[in-house]
């Protein structure tokens, strides 16, 4: 393929990539850019050409031993849900913006460790970046079947790495706070993350599936190849040590990398992204692993005895076959798995070389006299310097020093350089005692080991094929030759580097801890990081500090970083959340703490401690005060915590209570209406009897007729008073449970018709007319001395109600499936639906139809309800057209059993 | 998510970090094909495949 062709498509991608970080910025999409799917797919930048080109040819080569590059994440992901959330927080809540500020931060806020760990990263990553530049421009020139130019400026690959340059440092110093999210890059980074799974996944299919015919085609003519077992196997006990090694050297890596920390910490939105990314990043590297071994063993069958690069045998092999367009593609994919690291790789090493190392140690003199709008120019600039001398200085790397070695042995180095940090990061967020002079001689004693252990070999390697350095030790003394130090010499290179610089970084990073006294800020810290879940609401609080401080000098400093504006905002934030009143002259601790972090964005945590700590005056707190005072925070904590949830404790029993002085009361006032209604039921019957008796008594000269009148008053009306004490009696007995009810198998019908008979004179009278639906037997568990008063009631309600003339009774029954259901329908004038549900309370009646004598007890209702629901049944009043109809369930079952 | 709940995954974590490295993995090391892949590639692969459903698993049921 044409050399201008290529670059045009590549130029074209690289266009896309600009449109989708523009498109991300933009606060509308956000939606798409702030979800646990993007946040997910952003981790596998972890993904680079060394995963899309170097496992191959690992596969092909050597074996195995490509895969625990996988292994130590996978290992650890689920772990994530505690390990990594700590992390998050802790770095939201100290505006932290990279491992350097993480590490030094908890380490008293350590300008010195900080610049430690910068230089580190640095002399990992930066031939890392140039190994990926590297792979970029080989397949270039495989694509495009040229040769690479000896003279830089011919070649059409450096062209490239600037675009590449151009790109990450204009999108990556969108912010002057460091700790912004940056979701253009993060978008585009995900998205390349699926082009490069995709492309992958396609070339993949197309070996095994086009070019071979399955997996076990592949394998059958694999199998035959010379030593086939020995690279699809571990193989012994040696070789397993060195698969356990570099599985944690991946598994620190995870964590450690600076690009990792910048994607899956400093760009984290939200914590519970965590959610999504502990089962897709690992389902993510799975599928990019599946393809792996069809590939580099069908390569190995296709070009067995060739002279090729196994490294790009996915290029190759379609390239063999003609296919131009998979060819484009799987460049296209490697291309992405290239510049995602790059770009994100650069943009955290120049955060990290502003924030920790230059701006410290050089332009914070400069900074701190400016006017605001210069600051942030200048602080911008640096790192857009930054980030662009990193890539082109990774580039001249690759060109100069010509590296011969294969993707993954670099790799591999730059993974175990970055290891130096684990014990020092780890120790930070589980080990209060772990001090500053422990992580700083630990990591200088690792990296000095890794430096003699790998980096000069592999440095004289490139240069000097002469020396005796490697065979033959230092001076000649075996014991320090750089791949057997002390004689151990049963290791690989790299987990033997990994080995002996991870055993002295630890010991020397636990003993120096154990044996020197920090100092007060560093445990400071250490309680904050430890604990992070008791302080991540309120964390100015656990900042210890004691001195003299004005808010005007302060909010002076700040304004030279953040501007008039928000300034104000920030100590307006500040005020209301501590309640501060504004006029406050003297700063507190937490003020102090609270202008640190909103320094930290700008321009790392050590020079904002610097900064601040020229404004104000500290006092010097002994070790035990710190200790105090932080264990007073978190027993006030504690307390506060035991206050809240005993006040919670009393709020429900409060409510409680309330609730049952309420249905107290009310009940109260129910026994007195019932006292009244009953009082004024008991009066009439009686006032009636007593003016009878009076007339009687008073005058004999009443005529017969009249006295036998007045006498048969005086019967009925003492009837009337016994059956109403009777009811009274009778709903007493219910409502307190004395009433018991003896069930038996009856047939319904029967006692409807059994409860008319009686009422047969009366429903002539009146002229109605009766009608029972379904004549069959219908059969019900209850006991039918009260079922029948229950019908006799509602039926003699009925009747009441009905008009003079056409009275019509319905009486219908329904069979379901544990119960029926009985209806009694009149045409009279109805139920005001407001009083479906009062009408079965007692006196129901008394109270609303005090225009009228009143017709019955007013407690028939009232007992029929209770009977029923003796039954296990329900009575309630249904809504009709014409007239009342009420309805009442009975059992089909012994309700006993 | 309850302590308990997060506790699962670490169990997890442990249980990955046995069944990936030595001395259990090397029982499965083995060139011998199983539909056409080598068994130790078959091992490493389902040991993956059941972290992440173990994942999925439990954060889909427990993480509120």
């Amino acid at each position: 393929m044409n050399s201008a062709v290529l670059l045009l498509i590549l130029l074209g991608y690289l266009g896309i990539l600009f449109f989708i970080a523009h498109w991300a910025e933009k606060k509308e999409n956000v939606k798409w850019t702030n979800n646990s799917y993007v946040y997910s797919l952003s981790l596998a930048v972890y993904c680079t050409a060394w995963t899309y080109y170097g496992s191959i040819g690992v596969a092909a080569n050597s074996g195995l031993s490509y895969l625990p590059i996988y292994i130590g994440p996978i290992i650890i992901i689920p772990a994530w849900i505690i390990i990594l959330k700590k992390i998050i927080r802790i770095s939201r809540v100290n505006k932290i913006s990279s491992i350097a500020d993480f590490i030094s931060l908890r380490y008293g806020n350590s300008r010195f460790l900080g610049a430690i760990v910068t230089v580190v990263c640095l002399a990992g990553i930066l031939p890392y970046i140039a190994l990926q530049l590297k792979a970029i421009s080989e397949t270039f020139h495989i694509v495009t079947k040229t040769n690479s130019s000896s003279y830089i400026f011919d070649d059409t690959t450096t062209y490239v790495a600037v675009a590449l340059a151009l790109f990450a440092s204009y999108y990556g110093t969108r912010y002057v706070d460091a700790s912004e999210k940056r979701k253009g890059i993060v978008t585009a980074v995900a998205l390349e993350s699926i082009l490069k799974l995709v492309f992958f996944l396609i070339i993949g299919i197309y070996v095994t599936f086009f070019v071979f015919d399955g997996y076990e085609d592949i394998y059958a003519k694999a199998s035959l190849l010379e030593n086939f077992k020995e690279k699809n196997t571990i193989g012994g006990l040696e070789q397993g040590l060195n698969w356990f090694f570099l599985s944690m050297v991946s598994l620190f890596a995870i964590f450690l990398l600076p690009r990792q920390f910048q994607m899956s910490v400093v760009e984290n939105n939200r914590e519970r992204h965590i959610k999504t990314a502990i089962w897709l990043f690992p389902l993510y590297l799975l599928l990019f692993n599946l393809f792996v071994y069809p590939i580099a063993w069908g390569g190995n069958v296709l070009f067995e005895g060739k002279n090729v690069n196994a490294d790009t045998y996915s290029l190759l092999i379609p390239q063999f076959f003609d296919n131009k367009i998979l060819t484009v593609l799987v460049f296209l994919g490697g291309f992405s798995a290239a510049i995602s690291m790059i770009v994100v790789s650069s943009i955290s090493l120049s955060t990290m070389l502003s924030n920790n190392l230059l701006i410290p140690y050089s332009f914070l003199g400069k900074l701190r006299n400016e006017e605001q709008t210069i600051n942030n120019k200048k602080i911008v600039n640096i790192r857009k310097i930054g980030i662009f001398s990193l890539i082109i200085g990774a580039y001249f790397i690759y060109r100069f020093f010509a590296l011969d070695y294969s993707l993954v042995s670099i790799g591999l180095i730059s993974f175990v350089i970055i290891a130096q940090l684990a014990p020092a990061f780890f120790g930070a967020i589980f080990w209060r005692r772990g001090s500053r002079m422990g992580a700083i001689y630990g990591i200088l004693i690792g990296f000095v080991i890794c430096v003699y252990t790998l980096l000069l070999p592999y440095a004289i390697g490139l240069t000097n094929n002469e020396s005796s350095f490697v065979s033959e030790g230092f001076q000649k003394i075996a014991l320090l030759k750089p791949f057997q130090l002390f004689g151990l010499d049963y290791l690989q290179p790299v987990p033997h580097a990994l080995f002996w610089s991870m055993l002295f970084n630890s010991l020397t990073y636990f003993a120096v801890s154990v044996s020197f006294k920090g100092n007060y800020r560093e445990r400071n810290y250490a309680e904050m990081y430890v604990d992070i879940d008791k302080y991540s609401t309120n964390h100015e609080n656990a900042f210890v500090w004691k001195g003299t401080a004005y808010t005007r000098d302060i909010e002076k400093v700040l304004i030279r970083f953040l501007g008039e504006e928000r300034t104000k905002r920030a100590m307006n934030i500040f005020n209301v959340k501590y309640n501060v009143d504004k006029n406050q002259e003297l700063a507190d601790a937490r003020l102090v703490k609270f202008a640190e972090n909103l320094l930290t964005g700008h321009i790392g945590t050590a020079s904002a401690r610097i900064l601040i700590s020229s404004v104000v005056k500290e006092e010097k707190i002994t070790l035990p005060e710190v200790l105090k005072i932080l264990e007073e925070s978190k027993e006030n904590i504690t307390i506060n915590k035991k206050l809240t949830e005993t006040s919670n404790q009393l709020q429900k029993i409060t409510s409680e209570l309330q609730k049952a002085n309420e249905t107290l009361v009310r009940k109260d006032v129910q026994k007195d209406e019932f006292l009244d209604t009953v009082t004024h039921e008991l009066r009439t019957p009686i006032t009636a009897i007593r003016a009878a008796s009076e007339i009687l008594h008073d005058d004999d000269e009443i005529p017969e007729e009249l006295r036998k009148q007045f006498l048969q008053n005086i019967i009925s009306e003492s009837d009337r008073l016994n059956r109403l004490i009777d009811k009274i009696l009778d709903l007493e007995k219910f409502e307190t449970g004395k009433q018991t009810i003896h069930p038996t198998q009856n047939d319904i019908i029967a006692t409807i018709e059994n409860s008319i008979e009686p009422l047969q004179q009366l429903i002539k009278n009146k002229n109605i007319s009766v009608y029972v639906e379904s004549k069959d037997q219908i059969l019900a568990f209850y006991d039918e001395d009260r079922i029948i008063q229950v019908i006799t009631n509602l039926l003699s309600n009925a009747i009441k109600f009905c008009p003079e003339t056409e009275g019509l009774i319905t009486i219908q029954v329904k069979k379901k499936e544990n119960f029926i259901e009985t209806s009694v329908q009149d045409n009279g004038k109805g139920i005001n639906p407001n009083d479906f549900d009062v009408i079965f309370d007692k006196f129901y009646q008394a109270s609303n139809q005090n225009f009228k004598k009143p017709v019955g007890s007013g407690l028939g209702l009232a007992i029929c309800k209770q009977i029923i629901e003796h039954h296990k049944g329900k009575i309630w009043v249904e809504s009709s057209i014409k007239g009342a109809c009420i309805v009442f369930t009975l059992p089909v079952k012994n309700i006993e059993n | 998510m309850k302590k308990r709940h997060q506790q699962k995954l670490v169990v997890l974590s442990l249980l990955l970090l046995l069944a990936l490295n030595l001395p259990i993995v090397l029982l499965f090391d083995s060139s011998e094909s199983f539909l056409g892949f080598p068994i130790i590639y078959i091992y490493i692969f389902s040991a993956w495949l059941f972290s992440v459903l173990m994942s999925w698993i439990v954060v889909q049921r427990y993480y509120e």
